[in-house]
């Protein structure tokens, strides 16, 4: 495999003393989509900034598409595709005039552009609106619009930016099958942020986990799930008597807790240690009284790996008056 | 660099021509102050019919106004005739002053990132934004100059005014333009939010127009503010205009001093046309 996205020690810092990306090492390969999770101020958008040729880089070196971003920016803006979280669409121009406007700008032929612009419209469900103006769209049609726009060159790499923000949970939904699909069929590799866990969860193939500037993780969603010792098992009993001993000594049982009649504990290997659990219990003259599985999803990685959830990150924002700007353009 | 300039002047003009909400508002300006200030202001009207104890007769009165027309106001028939190339050079200097705020727009909603990150020049990004500007400022110039033409007792243009005059009036209105839509551009670039762009351009195109002769003669100046008026390229701009409208062919003085203005004019348009551009590639790199 070979890696389209390559960063070493990358770090940006903000006027002498802030340091928003702290010396992150990654590599992207051809035709995978790649990830980049974390709260708000983590460091995300500082890195695609980077990456982009938007940003300067304060140390380390990136490449993207084999061209290094610091010393031929040119070569990187020929090779890559971009969707921000702003809506940058125009309002005022119809849903083809800024596609062809898109196209202009990236320097691709009348001929090619009159080719792919009816089939990528038709990839975003935009075909029978391209003829009218943005300021008619819904928030999805708006993102849909923009996956065109950051395709019509035929990019390297497709960078999105929290491609979903502010996209109601159906739309955001009808996003991701677009983005799937765009996979699929394209082979398109893709470098995205989100805060949606379980957007990065569905949609890409590795993840990295970014807090404070660093990584803290990064691999598959399953093996980052996996590394956390399994399914978390909920097993409730009818006595009060300690069966905490018992469930630890099985095998493939680990961190066992208990709180009064019901029992956590996580197994990496279910189909092994499930029949033995049951089959204790049952010989010690107890019944069940209730029993529940848990998958364990990117929250609890998230939660494991940076100390805290999502949602306690997000809370306490503000936010800007653009931030209603495209809140207003989302309706 | 050309093709990306055209295509982004292109968007911003497609963007004014849908919005009428941007376009009537400069289209009024010109007429309320062609019609409103033009006639409620003309100095002539002032003039009363008795002056310290003299009754004059009605044809002395005209007499009186076409000498002061003809002395102050540089041999304009009527005041409007005075007024029109400094009512185009105002629309010129409000509309580069606030047609910015498109450009500060586009920064602050993301646009100007999706430029920033796709293979065009920084230059075109700079040049588009001074060419839309100029575009839709010298529109309105000339709709301006049209209704001028058509009001009651508007402008009345010299004897022998033909193409040429009118070229090189124009010719004038966009070195003027050009100048001063660089120099807006990059101020656009340069500030972060809409207030910051709106309050420096109230603080520079009020003196530039009332520091000039834009509406009235520098003959009544105190001698600083006559000084200053002397050397403001509002009052270099619109005495070329002036001179060619009110005066069609020209004395061979007066040649000399359209030839000096133009001079002049260039001068201030390389000038600021190249501060402009490096002050807009240094914000426009990356952070």
């Amino acid at each position: 495999m070979t890696a389209i996205i390559e960063a070493k020690n990358l770090t940006k810092v903000y006027q002498s003393t802030t340091k928003a990306v702290d010396s992150i090492s990654f590599a992207v390969e051809k035709g995978e989509t790649f990830g980049f999770l974390g709260p708000n101020g983590a460091g995300k958008t500082t890195t695609i900034k980077m990456l982009t040729t938007l940003s300067t880089i304060t140390a380390g070196r990136a490449t993207v598409a084999g061209h290094d971003v610091s010393k031929d920016p040119s070569a990187v803006r020929r090779s890559i595709g971009i969707v921000p979280q702003e809506l940058t669409a125009d309002d005022e121009l119809k849903g083809i005039e800024n596609l062809r406007l898109t196209a202009k700008l990236h320097h691709v032929p009348d001929e090619e552009v009159r080719k792919k612009a009816p089939e990528l419209l038709k990839l975003v469900d935009l075909e029978e609106a391209a003829d009218r103006r943005v300021r008619s769209y819904s928030g999805g049609m708006r993102r849909r619009l923009q996956l065109a726009m950051g395709l019509i060159h035929t990019p390297e790499v497709l960078f999105l930016d929290e491609p979903t923000l502010g996209l109601d949970i159906q739309t955001r939904r009808t996003m991701w099958d677009y983005l799937k699909r765009l996979n699929q069929n394209e082979g398109l590799t893709v470098f995205m942020t989100t805060h949606y866990l379980e957007e990065a969860d569905l949609l890409c193939d590795r993840v990295a986990i970014i807090d404070h500037g660093s990584i803290k993780a990064i691999d598959t969603p399953a093996h980052m799930k996996q590394a956390l010792g399994g399914d978390v098992l909920t097993i409730g009993v009818n006595d009060g008597v300690d069966l905490s001993g018992f469930f630890s000594s099985i095998p493939d049982v680990h961190e066992v807790a208990r709180s009064g009649h019901v029992y956590k504990m996580k197994l990496p290997k279910p189909e092994n240690a499930l029949p033995t659990i049951v089959e204790g219990i049952t010989k010690r003259g107890l019944k069940v009284t209730e029993i529940s599985f848990t998958k364990p999803s990117l929250d609890e990685v998230f939660l494991e790996v940076v100390g805290k959830t999502m949602r306690d990150e997000e809370e306490g924002g503000g936010e800007s008056w653009i931030a209603n700007v495209n809140r207003e353009r989302m309706k | 660099m050309f093709g990306d300039t055209i295509a982004l002047t292109a968007r911003s003009l497609r963007k004014w021509i849908r919005n009428p909400a941007a376009v009537l508002p400069g289209l009024f300006t010109s007429l309320f102050y062609l019609a409103l200030f033009g006639s409620s202001f003309n100095p002539t009207s002032l003039i009363p019919s008795n002056i310290a104890g003299f009754q004059l007769s009605p044809p002395q009165l005209a007499q009186i106004k076409a000498s002061i027309l003809s002395q102050t106001f540089g041999g304009a028939s009527t005041y409007i005739t005075y007024l029109t190339a400094g009512i185009i050079c105002l629309i010129l200097v409000f509309n580069m002053a606030f047609g910015g705020i498109d450009l500060v727009l586009d920064r602050q909603l993301g646009y100007l990132n999706t430029l920033l990150t796709s293979p065009i020049t920084r230059a075109s990004i700079f040049f588009s934004g001074v060419a839309q500007n100029m575009v839709k400022a010298l529109s309105l110039a000339v709709l301006t100059f049209m209704i001028a033409l058509i009001l009651p007792n508007g402008l009345i243009l010299g004897r022998g005014f033909g193409v040429v005059d009118l070229v090189g009036a124009f010719a004038a209105f966009t070195l003027f333009a050009f100048a001063l839509s660089c120099a807006f551009t990059a101020l656009a670039f340069m500030v972060k939010s809409i207030d910051s762009l709106v309050a420096i351009a109230n603080f520079v195109t009020f003196p530039l127009i009332f520091m000039s002769d834009a509406l009235f003669p520098a003959s009544g100046f105190p001698s600083w503010l006559s000084a200053v008026s002397n050397v403001n390229p509002v009052t270099k701009t619109i005495e070329v205009a002036r001179l060619l409208m009110v005066n069609g062919t020209l004395t061979a003085s007066q040649a000399a001093t359209v030839s000096w203005d133009f001079a002049y004019l260039v001068a201030f348009a390389v000038v600021l046309a190249a501060v402009g551009y490096l002050a807009a590639k240094r914000v426009l790199k990356a952070d």
